[in-house]
């Protein structure tokens, strides 16, 4: 739709007319400082990611396991049973080559985050995560992938602690 | 078993910060009338004929008839304090020492809010007579901040 405006009206600025002093303006920054309860799911979760293991959940009615683990089970909304570690191998399930960083950004070489169906969990269960190591035309739907840790003490219960999900190396 | 109980080793809560930042250009009117703070000392305002209204700050547009404002007027750097109160907290909810008087100051038909200075609290009243009191020139950025304060007359 934008490639029919030829000329946007109003005045373009760049970095440059900002330092220059060129266009006066008012800097602002906001005071965004968040505490977000974890809960019993996630804090768990979080947790186990700090001893190095993708934990989910099990419901045994509905004979489900669900990744990152819930405390209700979202079929039978009956709690669930029983938290249970599981691989940190997976399969890509969809994926985006993305030449934009999060702060609009153009950059060279994509970032590719995917969704990845964690082995163990049940079909189509799996986690949002980025691939790495990878050449960016070879990834596919259905390719099989490990997760690459940080180091034990660097890592502090969080979803960064995998760095990134690489290519399996089939034993 | 259920799964009721908190994992004593698990964070109780993600503490994080948005990193939120903005800049805000002032537009065509506010680049004049900034400037002409930082520049000059002045405080300018528009002037519209039809509805014979003195804008301040300036305006490009008459918010009355709509048209276009390119009279610009400079309205001096005394005004009169229409209304004021006093702040007895910071702005991060600390007690303040001794109160901050805010007063919306009158300039032809607008006017600004901002701080008054050299002033006892005791005797700040509706209609008082105040003046701008400018920062140094070299201190000056091109914001409403380069008026330190407001002082009686």
């Amino acid at each position: 739709m934008t490639a029919k405006i030829k000329e946007f009206p109003g005045i373009s600025l760049s970095e440059q007319d900002f330092k220059d002093g060129k266009i006066l303006f008012n800097f602002d920054k906001l005071n965004g400082i968040y505490a977000w309860d974890t809960g019993v799911g996630i804090g768990s979760y979080l947790a186990s990611l700090k001893n190095g293991v993708i934990l989910g959940s099990h419901c045994k009615t509905c004979r489900k396991v669900v990744v990152p683990p819930r405390v209700v089970c979202e079929w039978c909304y009956r709690p669930m049973d029983e938290f249970v570690p599981l691989k940190d191998t997976g399969t890509v399930n969809t994926f985006s080559l993305c030449y934009v960083t999060w702060d609009v950004q153009r950059i060279k070489e994509p970032e590719i985050p995917a969704v990845i169906n964690i082995d163990g969990a049940s079909p189509l269960h799996g986690i949002m995560h980025m691939l790495s190591e990878v050449d960016p035309n070879a990834v596919k739907i259905g390719m099989r992938v490990q997760a690459v840790w940080k180091p034990a003490n660097e890592r502090r219960g969080s979803i960064n602690d995998i760095m990134y999900f690489k290519p399996l190396e089939e034993k | 078993m259920t799964l009721l109980h908190r994992d004593p080793n698990a964070p109780a809560a993600w503490v994080d910060n948005l990193p939120v930042e903005n800049r805000y250009t002032y537009g065509l009117a506010g680049e004049k009338f900034f400037r002409a703070i930082k520049d000059n000392g002045q405080i300018l305002g528009t002037h519209c004929p039809n509805c014979d209204q003195t804008y301040v700050p300036a305006t490009v547009f008459c918010e009355r008839c709509l048209a276009q404002l390119d009279e610009w007027v400079d309205v001096g750097t005394t005004g009169e304090v229409v209304t004021y109160t006093f702040l007895h907290v910071n702005l991060d909810g600390s007690p303040r020492q001794d109160p901050e008087i805010i007063a919306f100051v009158r300039f032809a038909d607008g006017g600004l809010v901002h701080r008054l200075g050299e002033v006892d609290p005791e005797k700040a009243e509706f209609g008082m007579m105040v003046q701008a009191v400018f920062k140094p020139a070299a201190e000056r950025v091109g914001s409403i901040l380069d008026i330190d304060h407001f002082k009686p007359v």
